[in-house]
């Protein structure tokens, strides 16, 4: 077997002659380690990686290949898309005048923007765990950016909201983009990396309210008439979203070592069964807990996404200019709040160990929360723009945070938990909407109090997440023999007949990798590695 | 801690600049002379006007009633929802201080104050909203402040009202060019898919 051109898809030596060991020792730090094992796969790798190949290091200014190049292409395509599920936001003033819109039609239009991605996140996470994130990054762009440019045929509230529903569906971009993190970065910078990717990601929401008014005015200034000229606009979005389909397929891989299709092929990955990985997902209460806490902090998010500018221009009677540039504001936040959210989870676990990651969390959302219940009572602009800042920085950090616990959740449907998860946040985002937003029985500055007091009661249930092997945010770690074993909670996934196939090794080296989630009292302790855990060497 | 220090500058300076705009903005649509003006609008044909085509023949004279002329230094005749325009939409709300009052956003025409009946042919602009309409004129002082007013149609806003039909914003090239990038996008997926799925069997049967 002839092999291939060094560095093309597909042409990873790494298990093709059946003489090299498949899993390969956990690599040292430190490059004298390295030099000495010549023939070790994972030296090939341009940054340290751990025994599953995934990255230790995060280099956010690199586009080396695989790990970094991964990263770039992913929140760069989730960023894209927020941007189109936003571009209407800015531009509803002219909309509506364009469509003969009521307050009712654009609330439900609002609902509708978040709706589609709840089923299109639930089947994300089953088409990455599947076909690989790549594909499902390049669906999610490549088949809503019709939708996109369908603007230009909207001619009423129904077909508005229709084509806001489907647009919406791309919002799926952001469980490829943490499935794809989640397989190229190791454990311990996993909440740091996937807050980078998420939170730059979500600030496409901030981007598109300066970005649309301004690409509106310049093909204004072109010429044509407003009611023209915004329907145009949305070439924009449908345009960056096409460049970064092509730029997914052509310049990503979907694994460490190489595309899935070619591992699979060539036996270095199993495929899954779909009913498997659904049932595990499912069965999992942490998932519906992450559900529903994602629902208050990524969906009141979303919330404020579509609301906040339309708030500022009416409660404190500012220019739509003006109150673009403080809706901007809150989404920009997210450059640095997600990811410090995901960096305060990783440092948390590093003394504390998961209960540390489930305390962050659970502070995150709650100061967050409260800042949103100010927001809504603030009647001076000061004041109401700290709020804002203040609330926009807890939530998005809540986020960052809750993704650094729920790649631990599960190995074998990581996907599908992405997905549900990810749901959990347009759910939410639309249940709010719904209550408080499309009706005029509170006013906005009501309705923005209320959805506070909804998410602080709803952050409760962080509580009752208990991991045998970590213990939870009240109680301590399992005494018991198996139970206080990674591999037993990672392998307790599947069954003893596919055990026996040798179907879970993968979860087994994740468990390995995972042990640091103990924390630092646990960590000092030396355990030595189980019996059922990596095979000796050949 | 010099950005803490820059942050509460600019939330102070933000603070002065509610405190000082509200004290000029009480000024109340109430206050204002009502029927200073006797206004008229007549469209150019019956039935529902298209904007961008059609026309409205507008006239204004100091009605006979008037005691605030010798203040009238600017007439200001804008294009004005009429309440049935209003119901559900938050953003055209008629309210009584003039500084919020947003019913009346559309400018028609600016002309210095004169004695005699005025005319002025109106085509409607083309990002005239769908809706029904009347026509009001504002006399303004020489500060700029509004001092009366007066519209084509009655106090309760029922009569003589007209409707305009807004253009749809849509051009057979915009929607040609969208069509075309929508089939471009799906096909250079499929391409995509097909070719890998080729390229991984041809691998497999080496």
């Amino acid at each position: 077997m002839a092999p291939n051109g060094d560095g093309s898809i597909g042409s990873s030596l790494h298990g093709v002659t059946a003489r090299e060991q498949v899993f390969s020792f956990s690599v040292e730090d430190g490059p004298s380690s390295q030099a000495i094992r010549s023939d070790d796969p994972t030296a090939m790798f341009p940054i340290p990686v751990d025994s599953e190949h995934r990255a230790k290091v995060f280099k956010p200014l690199s586009f080396a290949k695989p790990h970094m190049r991964a990263f770039h292409l992913g929140w760069i395509s989730f960023f894209t898309c927020f941007i189109s599920t936003f571009a209407a936001a800015p531009l509803v003033p002219v909309i509506r005048d364009n469509l003969d819109l009521t307050k009712t039609d654009i609330g439900n239009a609002g609902v509708a923007s978040v709706s589609g991605a709840i089923f299109s996140r639930l089947a994300m996470g089953a088409v990455c765990d599947l076909l690989g994130a790549r594909y499902g990054t390049a669906f999610s762009l490549l088949l809503s950016a019709p939708a996109v440019f369908s603007m230009s045929f909207v001619s009423d509230a129904g077909s508005y909201l229709a084509v806001r529903f489907m647009i919406g569906f791309c919002l799926a971009t952001f469980v490829s983009c943490q499935y794809w993190t989640s397989v190229m970065f190791t454990g311990k910078i996993i909440g740091l990396v996937n807050g980078c990717a998420g939170g730059w990601g979500d600030m496409g929401g901030g981007v598109t309210q300066l970005l649309m008014p301004m690409v509106y005015h310049v093909i204004k200034l072109a010429g044509a008439t407003p009611f023209t000229a915004w329907r145009f606009a949305f070439f924009i979005p449908g345009f960056l979203q096409i460049i970064m389909g092509i730029l997914v397929l052509t310049l990503g891989q979907d694994l460490p070592d190489g595309n899935l299709s070619t591992l699979q092929k060539s036996g270095q990955v199993s495929k899954d069964k779909f009913s498997k990985v659904f049932w595990f997902a499912v069965k999992n209460y942490r998932t519906w807990i992450l559900f529903v806490l994602y629902g208050f902090s990524m969906g009141v998010e979303l919330t404020i996404n579509n609301v906040i500018s339309g708030y500022f221009y009416d409660r404190f009677h500012l220019t739509l200019h003006t109150a673009g540039i403080i809706a901007a504001s809150f989404g920009m936040a997210n450059f640095f709040a997600r990811p410090f959210g995901g960096y305060a989870s990783d440092v948390a676990a590093r003394l504390f160990g998961m209960r540390g990651r489930l305390w962050t969390l659970w502070i995150l959302q709650t100061v967050g929360a409260l800042f949103c219940i100010w927001l809504g009572r603030a009647s001076s602009l000061p004041i109401a723009i700290l709020a804002m800042m203040l609330f926009s920085i807890g939530t998005q950090a809540a986020c960052g945070a809750l993704f650094g616990v729920a790649p631990f959740v599960s190995r074998r449907s990581l996907g599908l938990i992405s997905g549900l998860t990810g749901a959990g946040g347009n759910f939410g985002s639309g249940v709010t909407q719904l209550l408080f937003f499309s009706s005029s029985r509170f006013s906005t500055a009501e309705g923005l109090s209320l959805m506070g007091v909804m998410a602080v009661v709803c952050t409760l249930p962080v509580a009752f997440i208990h991991f045998p092997q970590w213990g939870s945010m009240f109680l301590r770690p399992s005494q018991h023999e198996e139970r206080s074993k990674e591999e037993h909670y990672y392998g307790g996934e599947w069954t003893e007949e596919e055990k026996s196939l040798g179907l879970h090794e993968g979860s087994i080296k994740f468990a390995e990798n995972s042990r640091s989630e103990r924390g630092r009292k646990a960590m000092l302790a030396d355990i030595p590695t189980p019996e059922t855990g990596t095979p000796a060497h050949v | 801690m010099a950005i803490h220090k820059i942050f509460f500058a600019s939330l102070l300076i933000c603070l002065l600049f509610q405190i000082s705009h509200g004290a000029t903005k009480e000024r109340l649509f109430s206050d204002l002379e009502k029927g200073a003006l006797e206004v008229t609008a007549t469209p150019s044909r019956e039935g529902v006007l298209d904007a961008g085509i059609d026309k409205l023949s507008i006239t204004w004279k100091l009605s006979s009633t008037a005691t605030k002329e010798a203040e009238f230094t600017t007439i200001k005749v804008k294009l004005c929802y009429a309440p049935v325009s209003q119901v559900d939409r938050p953003w055209r709300k008629t309210e009584n201080e003039l500084f919020k009052d947003k019913s009346c956003p559309h400018k028609i025409i600016t002309r210095p104050y004169d004695k005699s009946p005025q005319s002025f042919e109106y085509t409607l602009e083309r990002d005239i909203p769908t809706g029904t309409y009347f026509v009001r004129a504002y006399a303004v002082d020489a500060k700029g402040h509004e001092v009366a007013f007066g519209q084509s149609t009655d106090e309760a806003k029922s009569t003589k009202l007209f409707s305009v039909q807004a253009i749809s914003g849509r051009h057979k090239s915009l929607d040609i060019a969208s069509v075309c990038f929508s089939v471009f996008s799906v096909l250079a997926l499929l391409v995509f898919f097909v070719n890998e799925k080729r390229k991984a069997k041809i691998e497999q049967s080496k």
